[in-house]
Formats: structure tokens, sequence, C-alpha cells
């Protein structure tokens, strides 16, 4: 069996968790899965298989385990890889089970609900250790199970936590790791791009050309840059993977929940507040951030008001295209 | 609270430190060389040839700036011959070198001294710099000394802490008085006395350099920026603490010049401190824990305030790092400063908050380390690997150490106290911000006197409203607690009586209804240690 340290353990048993494992998994790694959901752990455990993504081949290496306190035992290395709106209940959980020498770094690109802040500035309340880092980049689950080309950035202000990660998470050719120092940049740059993929998907919905399209996406990479530099992060980053990177990825077809709820909104289905994206949460969560930092972001500023009902689809793409061309 | 230490120990450590000096130095001298020569063999910047042609040529730039000063031959002896030299001539050099900085930084602590100093010390201090025209004042005097230096805050724990481990105190940094304040600020809360590092231009001056010389104080020569001399700088700090020997760090550097609560520390010596820790835990003694006491000293007037703000003022501010010919220098000052300021009833009160843990982490009333969801923490854990071994990885340690600094900077402003002289000065300020239109102190400066005038009145109202969102915000700080009830008009009078008498110039004077700003700069610095509190309206 492998050593503690080898082990890589794995908090929640969604899509991008167990695909996560089983990408490692295949590679030889050991891998901990964590569920809190009995029934999942069981049909790991006993058939290979997990209902909550049934294509993914989940080999030897990796076992499910129910039990907090054998995954704290078992692997110093954690990915917490749970919803934005479970952050906080399962930071608090794992708490009382981590010690000061543990590792966790979060694989959560959006903001932590219900009080926006950033997932690791959550994991900090809740958890006893302060190696923190995010795991961020556009590796969907289906092409981690199916093997294909997928890399993702760690980052942290601990260089263990980077050197750590990358050790144990590079898997190629499924899956490499890039590093970074940019903590607060990967996690806001991850966020952000849901927001813009939601612009993304209300522009396709109105039909821009690839042109205006094109722009879209370049100025989205440098307004949440901007917003980035405010709040203390570096500016490449939301030119990298877990900026546009994933933005690139969540709009290019209909997977994305964000991408799905810009589509809507571009054909006048108003959407409950209770059936926003992490995307949509994350636009208006990044004005107010805006506003704070006093920093000037008109594509956020058009998709949060389209999202309160303040402005019609049609004119904020208006609003974006008024606004004045300054230097690059 | 668990302890490798018995209670008793917690008693004046530094009574056994002369007894201890030779075997610390040789500790130092021993870890230093050992590293030096460790990391050597991989050549290049490590290399032993390169450490010491760095000491030499740092030091024949120091001293020898006019060129043919004797003193600097030495070091160009050392540069001539380092080409030449074996590698265990290089050795034996760089332990010659350890030994004279590590002679040059260690502190002596005189018993006798200290007895003074807190016995019958203060009182005479009291009769001298007062002017004692009776017995009855003289008795007087006697009992008010203990009321003008203040101590107050978290000491039940502060105390606690002291007896099972070693305290570090990391205070605020406004004034050259800061050492004697809180040297006779832990005196009053029964604290025991601390060594620390005191910059060598404090020894220019003989009356305090007397004290500080035999009170445990060691010396830090801020010129000698040469890698070598801090490495034995903060392992001898880091010895110290092993050792058990209670410190204080000023964690802001030199004196804050514009009297605004410190928010960007500096960590070089605070780094020593999970150090230390992280030596013990590997020894087998991880209960040899050592806490962080984040403490104020807060002044009704500070003493070079004219000075440090005209520093901070000007272009040149930030590159005056060590300012030689300031108020502290002159001894007719500071004999004005204890006659006129000290008198005042606690015109300097120094405030202890809770201690925290080497991380940052907060502690139970035990002294047990607890993280930010209350839960009991193991300090030990943050040192370990995967496999529970203790690791050394300096990245690691500083974050660490950056974390506790920014635990230390939040700290400060709840713990902040607020004399008159800040109050009234942020009331005038507010005022005349208004009437000018900006908050930008250079626009202020330049402003004509008719806008600079404040009616009674106004300020009255300013000082109200501004005492009143204080109370009501307890992480702005608090009022000075012996004058919560002052009347709004009395804590002006005192102020104006305060900013307008010490200084060579009067900050602000009263002239009928209209009180006068003569001074901006001086305004601006009292009212600096408030600037953590936003202007009304903004949140």
């Amino acid at each position: 069996m492998s050593s503690r340290g080898d082990t890589v353990g794995i908090i929640g048993a969604g899509s991008f968790g167990t695909a996560l494992g089983s990408v490692l998994a295949r590679s030889g790694r050991r891998v901990i899965l964590w569920s809190r959901d009995t029934a999942v752990v069981a049909a790991i455990q006993s058939q290979r298989v997990s209902p909550r993504l049934p294509k993914a081949p989940l080999p030897a290496p990796l076992e499910a385990t129910a039990d907090p306190k054998r995954l704290a035992a078992e692997a110093r290395f954690l990915v917490l890889a749970v919803s934005s709106t479970n952050v906080r209940e399962r930071a608090r959980e794992l708490g009382d089970v981590l010690d000061g020498s543990h590792i966790v770094v979060h694989a959560i690109g959006a903001l932590a609900a219900p009080t926006n802040e950033r997932v690791s500035e959550v994991m900090a309340q809740g958890l006893p250790t302060l190696k923190l880092g995010v795991l961020a980049g556009p590796a969907l689950p289906a092409d981690l199970v199916e093997g294909q080309f997928s890399s993702m950035v760690i980052a942290s202000a601990f260089d263990e936590v980077v050197a750590e990660g990358r050790r144990l998470l590079n898997a190629p050719p499924g899956l490499r790791i890039y590093s970074s120092k940019d903590l607060i940049g990967v996690e806001l740059a991850s966020a952000l791009s849901g927001a813009y993929t939601v612009a993304l998907g209300l522009a396709d919905g109105l039909g821009i050309g690839p042109g205006p399209r094109a722009v879209l996406i370049t100025r989205a990479v440098a307004e949440a840059s901007r917003l980035g530099v405010a709040a203390g992060a570096e500016a490449r980053t939301f030119a990298g993977l877990a900026g546009l990177g994933n933005l690139l990825v969540r709009s290019a077809g209909d997977r994305s929940a964000d991408y799905m709820l810009g589509r809507r909104l571009a054909d006048g289905i108003v959407t409950a507040d209770s059936a926003r994206t992490e995307g949509a949460r994350a636009a208006l969560a990044g004005m107010e951030l805006a506003g704070k930092l006093r920093t000037r972001m008109p594509m956020l500023q058009g998709v949060a008001a389209v999202l309160s009902g303040k402005l019609e689809p049609k004119d904020a793409a208006k609003l974006i295209g008024d606004t004045v061309a300054v230097e690059e | 609270m668990a302890s490798d230490r018995p209670v008793r120990e917690a008693e004046n450590r530094l009574e056994r430190f002369n007894g201890d000096r030779e075997r610390l130095l040789s500790e130092v001298e021993r870890r230093v060389v050992a590293r030096r020569v460790g990391e050597s063999k991989s050549g290049g910047d490590h290399s032993l040839e390169n450490v010491l042609n760095d000491v030499a040529f740092n030091e024949i730039r120091r001293l020898d700036t006019k060129g043919g000063n004797p003193a600097a031959d030495r070091w160009k002896d050392l540069s001539r011959r380092l080409l030449g030299m074996s590698d265990e001539e290089k050795a034996a050099e760089l332990r010659k070198l350890v030994c004279y900085y590590g002679q040059d930084v260690v502190g002596n602590f005189d018993p006798r001294v200290y007895k003074f100093a807190t016995g019958i010390g203060p009182a005479l201090l009291g009769f001298v710099f007062n002017p004692i025209t009776s017995l009855r004042q003289g008795m007087d005097t006697m009992r008010n000394l203990d009321a003008r230096i203040s101590a107050d805050g978290d000491l039940d724990l502060v105390r606690q802490c002291a007896e099972r481990g070693t305290i570090v105190v990391t205070p605020t940094h406004s004034s050259n008085m800061d050492s004697p304040a809180i040297g006779l600020g832990m005196l009053r809360a029964h604290l025991p006395p601390v060594t620390y590092g005191a910059g060598k231009n404090l020894f220019s001056n003989p009356f305090v350099s007397y004290f500080m010389r035999n009170l445990g104080a060691y010396r830090v020569d801020r010129r000698l920026k040469f890698e070598l001399y801090k490495d034995v700088l903060k392992e001898y700090s880091t010895v110290l603490l092993e050792h058990g020997y209670h410190s204080l760090f000023f964690p802001g550097g030199t004196r804050c010049r514009s009297n605004i609560i410190e928010k960007h520390l500096k960590l070089g010596l605070l780094g020593t401190t999970v150090t230390a820790y992280k030596n013990s835990v590997r020894e087998g003694s991880p209960n040899k824990r050592i806490y962080i006491v984040p403490v104020t000293i807060n002044y009704r007037l500070v003493l070079e305030a004219e000075t440090l703000i005209a520093d901070y003022l000007a272009d040149t501010g930030k590159s005056r790092y060590i300012i030689t010919d300031d108020e502290f220098s002159r001894i007719g000052r500071i004999l004005e400063f204890f006659r006129k300021i000290l008198v005042h009833e606690g015109s300097v009160v120094v405030r202890f908050g809770r201690p925290l843990d080497v991380f940052g982490n907060d502690i139970t009333d035990d002294g047990e380390s607890i993280d930010r969801a209350g839960r009991v923490v193991d300090p030990a854990s943050f040192l370990r690997g995967a496999d529970g071994e203790v690791t050394d990885d300096d990245q690691r340690d500083a974050e660490y150490t950056r974390a506790l600094g920014r635990r230390l900077a939040a700290a400060y402003p709840k713990l902040t106290v607020y004399h008159s002289t800040n109050l009234v000065a942020r009331a005038l300020y507010d005022a005349i911000s208004k009437t000018v239109g900006t908050r930008d102190i250079y626009r202020l400066l330049r402003a004509p006197m008719a806008q600079l005038g404040v009616p009674v009145a106004d300020a009255l109202a300013e000082l109200v409203r501004m005492r009143a969102r204080i109370a009501a915000n307890p992480s702005f700080g608090s009022e000075h607690p012996h004058y919560i009830d002052q009347s709004a008009e009395a804590k002006l009078d005192d102020a104006i009586k305060g900013l307008g008498t010490y200084h060579t110039r009067p900050a602000v004077v009263r002239q009928g209804d209209i009180l006068q700003v003569d001074d901006v700069k001086l305004l601006y610095y009292y009212q600096n240690r408030t600037a953590h509190i936003p202007p009304e309206g903004n949140p």
C-alpha cells in the first residue's frame, strides 16, 4: 500500500471528484474518495462504478469511504471538490479531523455562497491547516474520464503545496499540472470565467458574429485582469488556464450551465434567483468587488444588469459596444 | 496548560542570563558556522569565499566612505587574502567573524541595575525630572508616577503565558521612548523583563545606553546589511527563545514616521519564533510554547513627532532609515518630555492584547492553540510532514510568519487607545478637510490660514460624533479608560493644552471661539492614529 504522503484524498464524489480520482488511479496513484453518501461509497467499493459518473473507470488504487477520520489518517494531500454552496459545511466537518500538517486544495471554480468570498478564505475559517491552495483549469470530467489531454494549474502561497500538488496530481498524458503562486488570481480568474461564460452564452443567443465574439473574449480577459490586479492578483493569470482556458471550454458548447443560462436569457426567459448558476452569482459578486475596488467592468456590469432585470439583453450588448476604446 | 518548564522559571529569567551568555554565544557560533560551511558545498553564492567577500565589501563601503579610514584596513586585508586562502582558512576566518559579530550583538543583564531601574529608579527619576518645591509635592510625584505609564489589556493571560512558556512582546513603534515605556509598562503589569534588539544608534545616548546595556538589550546595527550579520542576529534571537528568554521585537521595524498604526510588518526577527519552536519540537519538546503578544504603546504626546512627520512628508523621508539627529538625541528635549509629558496622568498607555501562537493562531485561556473555528490544534503539527517528522522548509516558515504578521496587524487597531490629542486632532482634521474640500495632506498644507480656523462649536460636534463612533465599534480601538466619561469640552481643553505647549510650534491655538490650526503637519501626525477609522459616511 502507498504511504500517506503518496496518497491523494478527494473530498466529494461528484462528477469532477470522481473523474479526477479515475485519472489518478489509472496512473497508479492511490486515491481515497470521500463521500457522505454511503450508497455511492458502497457502489464504488463493490462494483467499481460511481452512480454519479458511470462511465468513469475506477481501478483498484481508488478506494471510497464515508469515514472522514480514515481520509485524514491515510492521506495528507486533499482535494476539496464539492459544490460552492457546501464549502463552509464541508470545511467545518473536515476541520474536526485534520491538523496543521494537511494540505488542502480546492477545485471549485466559483465564489463561496452566500458571502461570495474566495473559497480559500472560507477554507481558512474552517480548517486548522494554513497550507491551502486551488486547482483550476479547463479539465472537464468527460475529458478526464476519456483520457483526453487535459491540463490544470495549482496555486498556493506555499511552495510545498504547489510542489506536492504537481507530484501527486500529474498523470500525463491525461492530466498535466502547471504551477502558480497567484492564489488570489487563479481563484478569481476561475470564478469570473463563469460570469463571462454567461455573457458569451447571451451573445451567442443574440447571434453575434465571430469577430465581436472574439472581442468579447479578449475584453473579458482584460477587465477580469483589471479587477484581479486591484485585488492583489497578477494580470497574466487571467490569460492562463484558470481564466481564458476556463472561459473557452465553458463557452464551447452546451455542456456548461453558465453558458446555457446566457442562452436562455437571450431568449427572454427570466430565471428565478434560486436557479442561478455559479457564473451568475460570480457576475453579481464580481460587480460588488469591482465597486469596492473602484474598477471599471463594463462587460460584467452588462451581465449583472441583465441578471437583475435592469437591462434587456440587447441593450447590454449595446452598453458594451458603446464603451470608449482606450489603450489596450 | 502543558509545559516542559517549571512555573518558577517564569520569574525574571534574565537573572540567569550572564551565566548563560557564553553558552548562548557558542551555540550561535556553532550553528551559523555549521550551516554556512554546509551550504558552501553547493558553491556559487554560497561559497565561503563569496560570504567572506560580501562582509569585507560591505564593511569597506561603510567605513571607508572618504578613503583613508584605518578602521577599514582590516577588511581590505581580508579581501586581499581571500584568493589565496585554503578552505580550512576560510572556515577559520568565518568562525572568527561570527564570534566578532556575536560579541557585538550580545547583551548583558545586571540584576543591580534592574533593581535600581525597577525599584528606586522611577521614584528618583520622578524627583529629577520634576521641579520639586516642597516635600508634599515630592510625595505626590512619587505617588503619581504609577499613573503616568499605565498597562492594561489581557494581562492575566499574558502573565500565565509568561509563566508557562516564552513570550515575545510585539509592540507598535512610535518613539525611541518606547523601550523605557514598554519596560515600565511590563513592570506595572507584573510581567518579567524581556530581552530585545535595540538599534545601535540608541546606544549613543549615554543615559539610555547605560540602562539598555545592562537590562538585557542586544545591539542591532542596521548599517550592517550583509547576510552573515543577519544570520548571527537571527540565530542569537532563535537561541534566546529556545532557552526561554522572553523577548521583544518591534515588528514595524523602525519608528513609524506617520503615526499610522503599522500595517506592513517586517518579519525578519519575528520569523525566529517559528524556527525556535521548530527546534524545540525536533528536540522532543513540543510543549515548549512561544506566545506572541500584540501590544500598542499609546502616547498623549510623542517626543519626536515633529521630526518624524517632517521626515514622512519629505520626498526623501523613506531614505532616512536611521535618524540620528532627532529630539531623542538632545538630552534637554528628553528632560522636557519627562517634565511636561510624563507628569500628565495616564500620558502613556501600554495595552496588551491576547497572545497568539507562532503561526498566528489564537490561544485558549489555557494557552492551547486554536484554529479560526475555535478547535484546539496541535501547533507542532504545522511543522510535520506526511509521516509525522519535523521538516525544514524556509519558504513555508516565512509564509507562516507572514500569517502571524497579518494577525498582528489586524490586532493593533482594536488595541489602540486614543488620547484627547488624537481625538481632537482628528476632529479638527475632519473639519478643515470639509472646508478645504480635500483630505489630502499636501493640499491641506497649501491651504490659506483662513481655511484652517475651526469654530469651537464645530470642533466639539465633530469630537462628539467621533467618540460615539469609537464607542459603537470596538474594532476601531477605544478611548483612554481614565477619560471615557470626560466631557467633550474638557477633552478639547486638554488636547489644546497638550498640542499647544510641548512642541516647538503649537499645532493648534485657541483664539476666542475659533481653533486656529497652526501646524497642519503635527495635526496630521496626531490624527493619523485614527487613520483606520474611515471618514464619516464612507464604509
